[in-house]
């Protein structure tokens, strides 16, 4: 049976460009920032400041809403390598559409997102057991890295498509991806005592909305201000990935270094 | 023999990458199926441009292409789907040789089966089996290529483009690549195969389209190319006994007459000569001439021979010959073809 051209090339997005490695670099960080990071700041961090639960229970949630992160990188990152390897525009000679193209990017950083969040559940487990997810939780988990998966991967595609240098492809994204990280609330909550600019920050990133619902999720306690955050996380998501789509309409084929 | 089935027709088709600034213009050619159609040119002719164009991956600022009965403009992936594209630049996916085969397969959609056995016929046609567990970026320049023009044959196909595929393979891989094209042209497979290898393309073409500085100069036989464009050839002519003095003057006076400069002589002056090297535009036509000469003066002719026209005088002779500077030659007028021929109609 022949697959649509969408999952054939999400097919060949994983066994061409997912060696073993970056895989295990990939979903090992964010573990290990779990069990290490985890372990140490629990020690010293009160839980007053955590909402009453260990560091590691508050990291958890975050970690898993850092996941559409990396499957917005992963996928960023294969566009970049397709680019500049020429396999973007030998697969436009093919019978694919260049929407399906996309398609099949933005879908590959949805599973690789999909699979983090499973394997920093599974990590998480030891330190926090199993959370108190409602089927609701579970839907609003998954729709949130979903969302953002979809908007870091048309990010980085969107940029991948302008820039004809790796080094300024790769140290953009590396900034983005650090900053990102850290004017968030995936490593520390805001507080009273958080400066109202980087308060801000955290409100406009939105990585901070799904860390914040995936908090509540896991806390039971979703309430209208998670559905505001997974309605700012749509709303991103479909901007990056129409501005990906009409980057790809007029991307340039030439040759990049 | 190519059938008359026209698979691709042009009509003035251009592509300008700036207002008034084309990087190929006014591009009237045909394909029928089963024939290697050579474009041929120098670095920036508009070979590149011309694929990309007629594979859809550029879309054309000006005329019109006909390929398989679909509009470029409109075709997309129904007509994608009949063509197979070898690209200039190399292009390849991080797993071994092999995978990458049956990988390029899996996304044209070929049966795994099918798939497994062509590999196995590429990596032994295009001797890759000693790089078939190794990845891309691990072989030589030659196994690349060579990889690249393997993956592509991977699918079926109504018209096989390749850009300058043989670059960086040795004379013995080349000839086979060659050798292989042209026995599935024979089988119905159209072939547009751009180079600027001039041998390459009178072994292989069956009509060869040069352009430059983005337009068509001559479409035609590589033997129609060298009879129009080759110009002048040496014509050399050894006489069995010596050719008096006065004889020999008259005769030069003719040959002059007939466009024929003499080179060199076995010795001159006074002292009678056997042969005489000579410069012919129209070397075809003295031959004959000079024949009937000797006969007419009972001097028996031991040996004629004309310098063989070749692809590259004649390449030479229609952008302006070797010592020009680059993109110094002449404006390309268009006028060289009269219009019925640019269209390459039967």
């Amino acid at each position: 049976m022949r697959l649509p051209p969408v999952l054939r090339l999400v097919v060949r997005n994983f066994a061409s460009n997912l060696d073993p490695l970056t895989v295990i670099i990939r979903f090992g960080q964010p573990a290990v920032t779990i069990i290490v990071l985890g372990t140490m700041f629990s020690t010293i961090v009160s839980s007053d400041l955590t909402g009453g639960t260990s560091y590691t229970a508050f990291l958890v949630p975050g970690m898993v809403a850092f996941q559409m992160i990396t499957g917005g990188v992963v996928s960023g990152n294969l566009f970049w390598l397709d680019r500049r390897w020429s396999m973007v525009e030998q697969v436009f000679s093919g019978p694919f559409l260049r929407s399906e193209y996309l398609g099949g990017l933005v879908l590959t950083s949805l599973l690789f997102s999909l699979v983090g969040v499973g394997i920093m559940m599974l990590v998480g487990l030891p330190f926090i057991g199993l959370p108190p997810l409602s089927p609701l939780g579970v839907a609003a988990v998954l729709l949130t890295v979903a969302l953002g998966s979809v908007f870091f991967a048309g990010l980085l595609i969107t940029l991948g498509t302008r820039l004809r240098s790796a080094n300024a492809y790769f140290s953009i994204q590396s900034f983005l991806q650090l900053f990102v990280i850290f004017l968030s609330t995936v490593y520390y909550p805001v507080t009273a005592k958080t400066p109202r600019v980087l308060a801000v920050i955290f409100y406009a990133n939105p990585l901070t909305y799904a860390a914040n619902t995936i908090r509540d999720a896991f806390a039971g306690s979703l309430g209208a201000g998670d559905l505001e955050g997974l309605g700012v996380l749509a709303v991103l998501a479909a901007v990056a990935f129409a501005a990906a789509a009409a980057a790809f309409r007029t991307m340039d084929l030439g040759p990049i270094q | 023999m190519p059938s008359t089935e026209l698979v691709l027709e042009t009509r003035d088709l251009g592509f300008a990458y700036a207002p008034d600034r084309f990087a190929i213009r006014h591009l009237s050619v045909g394909l029928h199926r089963g024939e290697v159609l050579g474009l041929l040119g120098r670095n920036g002719a508009g070979k590149t441009t011309t694929v990309r164009l007629l594979t859809t991956l550029l879309p054309p600022t000006e005329g019109t292409a006909i390929v398989l009965g679909q509009d470029i403009r409109t075709g997309g992936r129904a007509l994608r789907s009949h063509l197979g594209v070898v690209l200039q630049s190399e292009s390849l996916d991080f797993v071994s040789v092999e995978r990458n085969l049956t990988l390029y397969a899996f996304l044209w959609g070929v049966p795994r089966e099918v798939a497994k056995s062509r590999a196995e016929e590429m990596i032994a046609l295009f001797e890759l089996e000693a790089a078939r567990r190794r990845k891309p970026w691990a072989l030589s320049g030659g196994e690349r290529r060579r990889f690249q023009v393997a993956r592509e044959l991977m699918h079926d196909m109504d018209i096989l483009f390749l850009d300058e595929p043989t670059v960086g393979l040795d004379a013995i891989a080349r000839r086979r690549i060659l050798r292989y094209l042209k026995e599935r042209a024979r089988g119905g497979l159209s072939i547009v195969f751009t180079t600027h290898i001039l041998h390459e393309a009178d072994l292989l073409c069956d009509r060869i389209a040069v352009l430059h500085l983005g337009q068509l100069l001559a479409l035609d036989t590589a033997e129609g190319l060298k009879q129009k464009f080759a110009g002048a050839r040496e014509v050399s002519v050894t006489f069995g006994s010596p050719i008096p003095p006065a004889t020999r003057a008259a005769l030069l006076a003719e040959l002059t007459s007939r466009g024929a400069t003499l080179l060199s002589s076995e010795s001159g002056g006074s002292v009678p000569v056997n042969r005489l090297v000579l410069r012919a535009e129209r070397a075809e036509e003295i031959v004959p001439w000079l024949a009937r000469w000797a006969d007419a003066h009972a001097l028996p002719v031991e040996r004629i021979s004309v310098e063989e026209a070749t692809l590259e005088s004649a390449f030479l002779g229609m952008i302006g010959g070797d010592d020009e500077e680059d993109g110094a030659g002449p404006e390309p007028t268009g006028e060289l073809l009269p219009p019925d021929r640019e269209r390459g109609l039967p």
